[in-house]
């Protein structure tokens, strides 16, 4: 029997567990016992970790497409494709013809290494990764207003808050660990508010319950800041100390009594005012918030709105309080530390700044670095429908059924003249490709993920990769090999590391040997600082607090006679994203088997659609039918549906409208009709 | 691993599929026999764990009698993964059988009694095992009667068997449908199985009454049989759960101490006294 | 009674390697224990119970039922060689013996007893609990005792196995010590009495469904309070088809979990996470007693401290004592 210490493969929590493994084969997991955030415990999907690993549907050899069907073949020649195909591209039209997708289920070596690969070796910042479509606009938002877009507390703080103010995170069923933890605090005397129009599990400990309707958040947060200016309830002394821009603000905020919010909102104006009070005269006030904020195409507004709300109450720099983002992904803080972003390198240095265009080239062996900043992920499928990308290698992601309007996915990529997936499944997207390399998983190699609480954790391997599957950070070697490149040489992850310490001021002192067993919190910028488990407690990163100006914009896509229905997509509990893990997960599988539309009973009854029965909905972009569930979790006229699933894709209804600064889409908000299925 | 012949409490048994026939739009008849040629050895009221590779296991129940030797029969609903996979079976197949398993119907409590022979939907399976039992044996009970109900016309399982079953002057058969599909040339009663107990005469000294049929139906029928005067020791029911091993050791079908695989899936009524959630 | 030094332990144990399977409480990188091979790492023999389930050992998480290869021949796993396991509470020990008796009972469940049967069983007990902690004498049921005493641990077994191997250690206990260990106190866990006055008002039906409710509410589903019960012994069957064969293996199952009974049809006998909550107290406290004459818990602790929000059985017991008055057991 082997036991191996590493961190769940799921969400951004980073709880950390010890993989059982007998002769080469997992069989089970246990919870550390001692861990910070787990200790001693696992949500459902932590505790089924292991189950796909060794699933017979794993990638065992490269795939290429002969004669329109993939057929298996040597590393040589799926390597040698693959470069010469990229290369090719980039001969007939230009360096920036190609995209590389990175993945937050990758360590930050491997996310390193392939920003490195884009950048070093094929010259082009067209790179990006699936925190475009969570984060981007936490990365936009709170860069601007505290200069750093991350949790700015510790999950341990949860102990210490005197209020918890939740916001467009389902958290018991996206962020389990976390979620329960609140759940405790509340049992032990903490106060929560919950805004959130589906009545999640959270909201039945809530003092307070918001279910204000989608995308309209900014009008809920400005009354919010109205009440508290007009209550005298605002830290002037924090304010006047820590932050800038106040009075300019407070015009705003002012503007927007909670009468004007109510007719926006749907709230009764007292509830605002009862938030707000709640919130400005707790001692301790901790905010979380997620997708319900981020995925917006007022993503970046909502998140500059919250930041406001923190800033103007003095609920940031100490224990207890703060804006706290969840993370989704188990590593898409790090993907986003490493800089696999199109304008950013590594510790969110911007690829236009010459002085560290010079430091990057200058620890890379020289060679000319782009200048320019490349493509997000969402407007590089817009690229490729017009035939300005032409090929594209996609590390860990699945964009065929997490990326918006499904069909026009779908074109982008087949449109291509390269498509390269690199992938543990044969998932959706992959099926088109006309390369695909059989990667590791979690279980089978070495790195660091960075969680959440931006805190960076070391994963071990626990047993060996099936077939002739390999680790995506030495694949990505070998295609550096393979480009003629001898600048990324590694004998191990830990190699990789030390170039990233160099480089990443905020990982400055991060070593693997530092990690055991917890891992450190960034920024650590040298080799004897203890990590930081609190941001902004002298001043902001940026210096001071900035308090930006926002305005309500209403969602893209409103109701109408003709689509009267609001649809907003999600998670479930027991899924992860395109379910290509959890769906081979024999448990997690049986707890939720197909996809599913949480529907109001006023609405089921209006079309006589009974519990499970069958329920077409349609929005402009296309049609499905799900079974219905019908449930008072959701308000009348709202329906919520799952993006796990091929064959009931949400994302074949949402909308690809973007957030004009962060380029998110509008996951959370598109309108819909519906009709009883057949 | 190493090839091995042990036999295991989980490893099933090849059984060939001789026959398969069509019973309703989604119900099926298997007609198997055991490759190593022995008996099947069960009792009426039992099940097997029939097993597919790749599919794992369900339990069904046995639907034919001990008494017809040689094969086994297994009337299967589609209803998801592995009876889905079992409807695409064929003749000739080979599939995996463990059991027979459970309580079955205690033969020696039926005998020499009037009996009431009560389905709905796919409870008419188990007890048509019982039903040919008491056809082979006519002596052994008094007067027996069959109760059943099905969704509607087109859903009637072992139509031919009803029919042979009235025929043969051994039962009395009494048939109804929930509801009548429009373009049915069905003439029978339409209504829900309990209600055709009400007009029955029923002697409550002398007459044993076995249920058995979906969740909902059982509330309503004991009811009605109580107002008949018919005691909880002489009503018998079989009841169905969740099983994932049959043999007692996965805990899916317990209901508080019981062991649906084991005590049951026949019980009888005393026998529930007090245990919530049974029915 | 034999006697054998703390720091001769380690070699013991790997004397015992070339015939056994030897699994033992080692210090694990994060600080905690848990069962592992001699060199997993330290080893930590002294430290009071494990927090996952001890009964791992023997029902593994996910353990292969058989595979079955292309030509339809049946493939057991191989036998490995025989385990000993040292580090079994004397606590821990009842809960072996209660799913000793389950796995038995009835069906023998012969994949269980695969590693069970040749198992040699090794109870540690005396001042190895946390911080030195006196733990209880386990006085049987076991192949072997080792009861620590002032730096010295007592060896005393109980099975023929047991006898064989404790010749291989030349100490002699002196009569001191022997004596010393005969008068150790009794151990009494006062959440015991807790626990059992709340298999009594559940026996009676004194709970109503509004406790439940209030409960529940709390559950996240993780499942972990199933996952860490020495006794639970829940298990779902899972089949992967490779190329070559098919492996049809049972994974630990939990009845917090909503699919858990849901039937083909939709129907769950088990459909709210009120009733699923009641099932996991009501089954310990009240099932396991009807059925078995012996209450299911053995008061661990080990659900009460993986649960991430604080409904573990003696959370709950207590609870229900205090809102439901307490009645004595018989
Ligand atoms: C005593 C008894 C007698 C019965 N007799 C009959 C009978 O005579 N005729 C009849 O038609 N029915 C009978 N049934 C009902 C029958 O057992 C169910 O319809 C059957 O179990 C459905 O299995 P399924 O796999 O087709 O359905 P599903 O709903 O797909 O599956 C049922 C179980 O399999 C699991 N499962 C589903 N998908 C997977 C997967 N991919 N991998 C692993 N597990 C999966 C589910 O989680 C669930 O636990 C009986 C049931 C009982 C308890
Ligand atoms: S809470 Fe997140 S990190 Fe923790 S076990 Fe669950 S999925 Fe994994
Ligand atoms: S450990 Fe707690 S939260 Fe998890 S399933 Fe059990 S009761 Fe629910
Ligand atoms: S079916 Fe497994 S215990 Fe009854």
């Amino acid at each position: 029997m082997k036991r191996t210490l590493t961190v769940c493969p799921y969400c951004g929590t980073g709880c950390m567990l010890h993989l059982l493994s007998e002769g080469g084969r997992l069989i089970g997991v246990e919870p550390s016992s001692t861990h910070p955030i787990s200790r001693g415990g696992l949500c459902i999907k932590g505790w089924n970790a292991f189950g796909f690993v060794h699933h017979p549907d794993r990638l065992t050899e490269p795939l290429v497409r002969k004669d329109g069907v993939l057929v298996p073949t040597g590393w040589q020649e799926a390597l040698s494709m693959v470069v010469r195909g990229l290369q090719s591209v980039q001969a007939r039209h230009g360096k920036d013809a190609i995209m590389f997708a990175s993945s937050a289920k990758a360590t930050n070596e491997e996310n390193f290494l392939l920003m490195k690969l884009a950048r070093r070796v094929f010259g082009t910042n067209n790179i990006d990764h699936c925190a475009r479509l969570c984060h981007s606009s936490t990365v936009t938002g709170l860069a601007e207003t505290f200069g750093s877009g991350a949790m700015t507390n510790s999950i341990d703080c949860i102990d210490r808050a005197k209020l918890i103010f939740v916001i467009g995170s389902n958290t018991t069923e996206q962020h389990p660990l976390i979620g329960s933890r609140i759940i405790r605090a509340v049992n032990k005397g903490a106060q929560l508010i919950v805004a959130d129009n589906r009545r999640i599990r959270l909201s039945r400990h809530a003092n307070l319950h918001l279910r204000h309707r989608n995308g309209s958040d900014v009008a809920l947060l400005l009354a919010m800041m109205h009440v508290i200016l007009a209550e005298g309830l605002e830290d002037r002394e924090f304010i006047a100390a820590r932050c800038e821009n106040f009075e300019e603000f407070a015009a705003i905020a002012r503007d927007w009594p909670p009468e004007r919010a109510a007719a926006i909102t749907g709230l009764g104006a007292e509830e605002v005012v009862a938030a707000a009070r709640l919130y400005a005269t707790s001692p301790a006030a901790m905010i979380f918030y997620s997708m319900g904020i981020t995925q917006h195409s007022h993503g970046v507004d909502n998140v500059r709105a919250v930041a406001a709300l923190a800033m103007l109450t003095g609920n940031i720099g100490r224990p207890g309080t703060g804006v706290n983002p969840l993370r989704g992904q188990n590593n898409v803080q790090g993907g986003c530390d490493m800089g696999v972003l199109p304008d950013l390198y590594s510790g969110y240095q911007k690829v236009s700044d010459p002085v560290v265009r010079e430091k990057f080239r200058a620890a890379w062996g020289g060679g000319p670095l782009p200048e320019t900043p490349g493509l997000p992920l969402t407007l590089a499928m817009n690229a490729a429908s017009k035939g300005q990308i032409r090929a594209m290698f996609i590390m860990g992601e699945n964009p065929i059924i997490s990326d918006p309007d499904q069909s026009h996915a779908r074109e982008a990529l087949q449109s291509l003249e390269l498509l390269v997936v690199q992938d543990i499944f044969l998932t959706e997207t992959a099926q088109l490709a006309d390369v695909v390399l059989p990667a590791a998983c979690f279980a089978e190699k070495d790195g660091t993920f960075t969680n959440t609480e931006r805190r960076i954790q070391l994963v071990q391997k626990g047993v060996e990769p099936p077939g002739e599957a390999r680790a995506d950070w030495q694949i990505i070697c070998e295609l550096a090999r393979h480009a003629g490149s001898q600048v990324m040489n590694y004998e191990d992850t830990a190699q990789i590391m030390a170039e990233i310490a160099s480089l990443t001021p905020a990982y400055g002192g991060v070593t693997h040997q530092r990690l055991a067993p917890y891992g450190l919190q960034w920024p650590c910028p040298s080799a004897d600082h203890a990590g930081t488990p609190l941001l902004h407690t002298v001043q902001f990163s940026r210096g001071k607090g900035r308090f930006a100006l926002i305005g309500y914009r209403q969602p893209a896509e409103m109701t109408d006679a003709r689509f009267p229905y609001t649809l907003t997509t999600g998670r479930t509990y027991f899924h992860w994203h395109t379910g290509s893990m959890t769906r081979r997960t024999h448990l997690l599988h049986r707890e939720e088997p197909k996809a599913f539309v949480e529907i109001n009973p006023v609405d089921a009854a209006a079309i006589g659609v009974r519990n499970g029965g069958l329920v077409t909905v349609a929005s402009r972009r296309g049609e499905l039918t799900v079974a219905a569930r019908v449930t008072g979790t959701v308000p009348e006229k709202v329906l919520f549906m799952p993006f796990h699933f091929m064959e009931g894709a949400a994302n074949a209804l949402t909308n690809n409208v973007l957030d004009p600064e962060s380029h998110i889409p509008e996951f959370k908000v598109a309108a819909v009709s519906i009709r009883r299925g057949q | 691993m190493n090839a091995s012949a042990t036999v295991s409490l989980y490893t099933p048994r090849a059984a060939e599929i001789v026959s398969v026939a069509d019973l309703t739009p989604e119900e099926r008849l298997f007609r198997l026999r055991l490759c190593d040629g022995s008996e099947l050895g069960h009792q009426p009221g039992q099940f097997v764990q029939l097993s597919i590779p790749g599919f794992t296991e369900a339990p069904i129940s046995i639907a034919s009698s001990p008494s017809r030797k040689g094969c086994f029969e297994l009337a299967i609903r589609r209803a998801g993964f592995l009876t889905g996979e079992m409807h695409l079976k064929k003749t000739g197949d080979l599939v995996g059988i463990r059991g027979p398993f459970g309580n079955p119907f205690n033969l020696a409590e039926l005998f020499d009694r009037e009996l009431l022979l009560i389905s709905g939907g796919c409870g008419l399976a188990p007890l048509r095992s019982l039903i040919q039992y008491c056809g082979d044996f006519p002596g052994r009970f008094g007067r027996v009667r069959i109760l059943y109900g099905a969704r509607n016309p087109e859903f009637i399982l072992f139509r031919d068997d009803l029919q042979q079953w009235i025929d043969s002057g051994s039962f009395s058969c009494s048939l109804t449908v929930d509801n009548v599909t429009s373009g049915s040339c069905y003439e029978g009663a339409t209504g829900f199985v309990h209600n055709l107990i009400s007009t029955l005469d029923i002697n409550p000294a002398d007459c044993s009454a076995v249920i058995v049929g979906p969740p909902l139906m059982y509330r309503a029928v004991i009811d009605q049989l109580h107002c008949k005067g018919l005691p909880d020791d002489r009503i018998f029911l079989s009841l169905e759960r969740q099983m994932r091993c049959g043999v007692g050791k996965c805990g899916h079908c317990t209901i508080d101490h019981l062991y649906c695989c084991q005590d049951g899936p026949v019980f009888r009524l005393d026998q529930l006294a007090g245990v919530k959630g049974a029915i | 009674m034999k006697t054998i030094a703390d720091l001769e332990l380690v070699g013991f144990f790997r004397q015992l390697a070339s015939d056994y399977d030897i699994r033992v409480p080692v210090l694990l990188p994060d600080g905690g224990r848990a069962f592992g091979s001699i060199d997993d790492g330290a080893l930590a023999l002294g430290g009071g119970a494990l927090p996952t389930k001890p009964t791992a050992v023997f029902f593994p998480q996910d353990d292969t039922l058989f595979a079955q290869g292309s030509g339809g021949e049946l493939l057991v796993p191989e036998h490995s060689r025989p385990l000993f396991i040292a580090g079994f509470t004397a606590l821990d020990l009842r809960c072996l013996k209660f799913i000793d008796r389950f796995f038995a009972d009835g069906f023998r469940d012969d994949v269980y007893f695969r590693t069970r049967e040749s198992a040699v069983v090794a109870t540690v007990s005396g001042y190895c609990g946390p911080d030195g902690a006196l733990l209880p004498l386990a006085n049987g049921d076991c192949d072997l005792e080792f009861i620590a005493l002032r730096g010295q641990w007592l060896v005393r077994a109980y099975s023929n196995k047991g006898e064989a191997i404790a010749l291989l250690i030349p100490g002699e206990a002196s009569a001191d010590a022997v004596a010393e260990v005969g008068a150790l106190a009794a151990i009494v866990n006062p959440d015991e009495e807790v626990i059992k006055a709340a298999s009594a008002l559940l026996l009676v039906d004194a709970v109503p469904d509004s406790f439940w409710e209030e409960i529940a509410v709390n559950c996240i589903q993780c499942s972990g309070c199933n996952l860490v019960c020495p006794t639970c012994t829940c298990f779902g069957v899972q089949d992967w088809r490779y190329a070559d064969r098919l492996e049809r293996s049972r994974m630990w199952d939990s009845c917090q979990l909503d699919g858990f009974m849901r039937e083909a049809g939709g129907h769950n006998p088990l459909g709210t996470d009120a009733l699923r909550t009641r099932r996991r107290i009501h089954h310990k406290l009240a099932a396991d007693m009807t059925k078995w004459g012996e209450l299911g818990c053995f008061v661990c602790g080990r659900c009460d401290a993986t649960c991430p929000t604080g409904i573990g059985i003696v959370a709950i017991a207590r609870q229900m004592v205090a809102q439901y008055g307490s009645f004595q057991a018989g």
